[in-house]
């Protein structure tokens, strides 16, 4: 009686999966090195994030990183045609499961490295130059928005994880203690430099933290500087608009704009 | 004719520095080189910059991971959208993936697993691989994976069912030596049986690589240098497919670069004693 491949293919996943072992009966020989598959699988997706994630390997240490992706896959069977967004959900995962919620660090660590990591890879685009906006007649302002590049990554870290992030990727530093507490959340910004091709970040003041957000939701130069208004003690939220514009330009965040009569 | 000739190697991105770096020598003897496709599918930023550097200077042949060409699952059109983007990118002599299935029923495993050697898997994955290069345009080469069981419906030797399905599907082959040898030793059969039961003429490029022995199985790591046992086999399989452009794959505890230049000119070296 031959098994169909489908049903092959079930099983033999649903042993690497689950261990499972409907497979066996269909081995040659009881399949005697059936566990080099058992092994390879668990220790791919091990090796795999701990490259994606070094710095939380080395704040859990290797056996307490090992539970966590075990878990983690078997919450998140890996799905995603490339093993590069295996830990896509990891920080997200970390934050609402129990046994890793309650030392929010972690999750803050896997989220700061996520970031890291998008910035890194993230799809070439050209940036719009600072001197294009002088392009922009002065009526068109209220209604331009914005795109971004897409190396362009945010993260709310309650956290200052980034110093020890630094040490535990680099080859002569060690990290010395743990990463401490925020008196309130910080939104944290990674981006590659366009020339350097080298990922830098830094964290964004309240005011910036929420324009960004607004803009690249889509919202106009208007909207952006009423988010200003309302979180900053500036008395012309316009200019301070504009200036953290121009930061963000210089930079390379910005990849187009749009507005009447204009569009880059 | 081939398009493609001589030796190449993995291209690795801690390499970089030393092949896109200020010494031209480094990359003597060195004649092209291998990109893992999935690395560069859908990114940007330094190692895809480096690795088109590196593209303008050397012939390139693109290799994947997960074209998952054995799995019952559709085949996955963003995936060969992907490819063919690379493709037009980098202009690749050729372009090859695995004979396994990596994944199915939605998911991916990341790993090179087993199929069973029948001839209904040898009908689903021809139609698969002829589909695949309808789209891309070209033909393909499909690569022996190392395998660790056998299934109880095998109905054909391995070295049948790749060049059954090669032959049905019209497709190249990319033989591994390495694994050869992995496979002959776990499941007990004969690597010379293989090399004389392959169609000489389908095999386009070859890998070689190291492995661990485990005392009763051994298991293909490619992270050692290649094993004067695979060099032999090497030599044995060009005895049968003549020239054929060959590399090293090292994809564990890489070494510096000059150490795999190194190792090449010894490749070659036994590929001119195999052929004189
Ligand atoms: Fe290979």
């Amino acid at each position: 009686m031959t098994t169909s491949l489908s049903d092959l293919q079930k099983k033999f996943q649903n042993r690497l999966l689950h261990g499972d072992d409907a497979v066996d009966p269909l081995l040659g020989n009881g399949g005697p090195f059936m566990k080099v598959y058992d092994h390879a699988y668990r220790a791919r997706l091990i090796e795999v994030m701990s490259q994606d994630f070094e710095g939380l390997h080395t704040l859990l240490g290797d056996a307490q990183f090992a539970d966590v992706v075990t878990a983690y896959v078997n919450a998140h069977p890996p799905r995603q045609r490339s093993i590069r967004w295996l830990g896509k959900d990891l920080a997200a995962w970390l934050a609402k499961t129990p046994a890793w919620a309650e030392q929010p660090m972690i999750a803050d660590m896997a989220a700061f490295e996520w970031m890291l990591g998008l910035s890194f890879d993230a799809p070439d685009e050209t940036p719009l130059q600072a001197s294009a906006m002088a392009k922009v007649p002065p009526e068109a302002w209220p209604m331009l928005t914005f795109t971004f590049h897409p190396s362009l990554n945010t993260a709310l870290l309650s956290h200052d994880v980034a110093p020890f992030q630094r040490a535990a990727v680099s080859e002569d530093e060690e990290p010395d203690s743990a990463p401490a507490p925020f008196a309130e959340p910080i939104t944290w910004a990674a981006w590659r430099d366009p020339n350097t091709m080298i990922v830098t970040h830094r964290a964004l003041d309240i005011d910036e933290a929420a324009m960004l957000h607004a803009a690249a939701k889509g919202e106009t130069f208007d909207a952006m500087c009423e988010v200003v208004a309302d979180l900053s003690d500036t008395d012309d939220a316009a200019v301070r608009a504009a200036s953290i514009l121009r930061a963000w330009l210089d930079c390379g965040w910005v990849v187009g704009l749009d507005g009447e009569g204009i569009s880059w | 004719m081939r398009d493609l000739a001589g030796f190449g190697l993995g291209l690795r991105p801690q390499h970089f520095p030393s092949i896109l770096g200020d010494d031209p020598d480094v990359c003597e003897g060195v004649d092209w080189f291998e990109i893992i496709s999935e690395n560069f599918i859908g990114v940007g930023g330094p190692l895809l910059r480096n690795m088109r550097a590196v593209a303008e200077k050397f012939p390139i042949v693109m290799h994947g991971v997960s074209m998952s060409i054995g799995s019952v699952d559709p085949l996955d059109t963003a995936y060969l959208a992907g490819l063919k983007a690379l493709a037009d990118v980098v202009q690749p002599k050729l372009i090859s993936d695995h004979l396994c299935w990596t994944g199915a029923h939605g998911h991916n495993m990341h790993d090179l697993l087993p199929l069973p050697l029948t001839e209904a898997t040898v009908d689903h994955v021809a139609g698969r691989v002829r589909h695949v290069q309808d789209y891309l345009g070209r033909q393909i080469l499909l690569e022996n994976t190392s395998t660790y069981v056998t299934f109880a419906d095998d109905e054909m030797t391995e070295w049948a069912f790749l060049s059954e399905i090669c032959q049905r599907a019209d497709c190249g082959i990319l033989l591994d030596v390495n694994n050869i040898f992995v496979s002959a030793f776990n499941h007990g059969f004969s690597a010379s049986d293989y090399l004389a039961g392959l169609p000489v003429n389908r095999v386009q490029q070859i890998h070689l690589a190291g492995h661990e022995h485990n005392g009763d199985h051994i298991i293909d790591t490619h992270d050692q240098p290649v094993p004067l046992d695979v060099l032999a086999l090497y030599e044995a399989a060009l005895d049968h497919v003549g020239p054929v452009p060959t590399m090293i794959e090292r994809d564990g505890n890489i070494p510096p670069f000059a150490d795999l230049v190194a190792e090449l000119k010894g490749v070659r070296a036994a590929a001119e004693r195999a052929l004189s």
